[in-house]
């Protein structure tokens, strides 16, 4: 499947590609540590490949690898065994830049910017960032169920079933509201235009 | 925020990821959208009299829609994810479309002279393409919602296979209440309705399904 110049010219991403691999698969099958680790490379991985592409909005840069990380995980489904776990984070990415772009109408900025991304230029950008927006704040602003459900077993680190007998909602439900509360949640971040 | 909280917050709890809806939205969109552009086409034109359905003409409408529903089906479920590869769906659709422009072709040759501009025009040429789009709106609508919430990244060309299926849909509705008995009408207009509904979706796409 990879041409084999890939192999030499693209060594940095083959490196992460197969760092990030094996951990994405186990946190596919619900393995929270390699989760956290997965995101730990992916957000790396992504603020050098956004601060590449966002040299005039530097501010806005931990912004959006929050909202892809975000993304990332409500799309976890659509992830393909078969692909690349780089492939589909940078088509993902690319999506929520362009977005990002078209949101504050400079759609002339594009063309030479994205057309085509050589996944091996990835930077590694390590300092973790912080974020212009809040999304705590936002959470709270959401429909009360959901925030409490997120906060219990998102915050609190509650399990599913300590949380429901707490807040006397059925496991299901609690499971629910905590991915309706992150899909709003996602929505009100690609809606308030920054 | 920081941006390693929010990686707790989404790791924790997270369990297993889902497997994806794919069938389940497309499918359901698809029978919503046949449900609407069936019953306008028996609303607005009327069903056809029972005994249409003895001949061929309305079967063969029935069947290149179908095929063509089902073959730009599996390219949309391709496109409605990050990152589409494509293998043979687009060959598929092709064929589809080669296979009707084929039969239509040799039934035109058999068509005696005089009646050849009877058989590509029928009566009804100027409005069929129209009310074919009309009737795949619903459809076009129905599947942008279950393509949007599926991630695709490739909008102009999720839209356009959407539109495709869409266009499907509606001919298949409108296959209920269509007068004309030629083959050639079908691969002509039917053909052309579809591709307009496809194009409709490729210009709607990168506008709405965005997500």
């Amino acid at each position: 499947m990879v041409p084999p110049n890939d192999m030499t010219d693209g060594a940095p991403q083959n490196d992460f590609e197969s760092s990030l691999k094996p951990l994405w698969l186990r946190a596919q099958l619900g393995d929270e540590t390699a989760y956290r680790q997965s995101l730990e490379l992916i957000a790396t991985r992504l603020r050098g490949f956004l601060r590449r592409r966002m040299q005039s909005l530097p501010d806005d840069v931990e912004d959006l690898v929050q909202e892809t990380l975000l993304a990332l995980h409500l799309q976890r489904a659509s992830y393909d065994p078969t692909l690349a776990v780089s492939a589909w984070v940078t088509a993902i990415a690319r999506h929520k830049l362009i977005d990002l772009w078209r949101r504050r109408g400079r759609r002339d900025v594009l063309h030479d910017a994205l057309d085509d991304v050589d996944e091996s230029l990835l930077a590694l950008v390590a300092d973790e960032g912080t974020a212009r927006r809040d999304l705590l704040g936002l959470l709270m602003a959401l429909p009360k169920v959901q925030a409490e459900a997120i906060v219990m077993t998102k915050l609190e680190g509650l399990s599913v079933a300590e949380a429901s007998a707490r807040s006397g909602v059925s496991a299901s439900a609690i499971k629910v509201q905590v991915h309706r509360g992150l899909k709003r949640l996602a929505d009100i971040v690609r809606g308030s235009a920054l | 925020m920081k941006t390693g909280l929010l990686m707790d917050l989404l790791a924790r709890g997270a369990g297993p990821a889902p497997s994806p809806a794919t069938t389940q939205r497309l499918g359901s969109a698809w029978a919503l959208g046949l449900l609407a552009s069936a019953a306008l086409a028996l609303l607005m034109v009327g069903p056809l009299p029972a005994a249409a359905f003895v001949k061929p003409a309305p079967w063969i409408k029935l069947v290149y829609a179908m095929s063509l529903g089902w073959t730009a089906t599996l390219l949309t479920a391709q496109l409605a994810r990050p990152v589409a590869r494509l293998r043979c769906q687009l060959l598929a659709v092709a064929v589809v479309f080669l296979v009707m422009a084929c039969v239509a072709g040799l039934s035109l040759w058999q068509t005696p002279p005089d009646l050849r501009r009877a058989a590509v025009f029928g009566l009804t040429w100027q409005m069929c393409p129209w009310l074919l789009l009309a009737l795949s709106l619903p459809a076009l609508i129905a599947g942008f919602w279950a393509v949007r919430g599926l991630a695709p990244t490739r909008l102009r060309a999720a839209g356009f296979a959407c539109g495709l299926v869409a266009g499907a849909v509606g001919a298949t509705g409108y296959a209920l209440s269509c007068p004309e008995s030629s083959v050639v009408f079908v691969a002509v207009w039917y053909s052309l309705g579809m591709a307009m509904t496809a194009v409709l979706g490729a210009v709607l796409g990168p506008r709405f399904l965005r997500w």
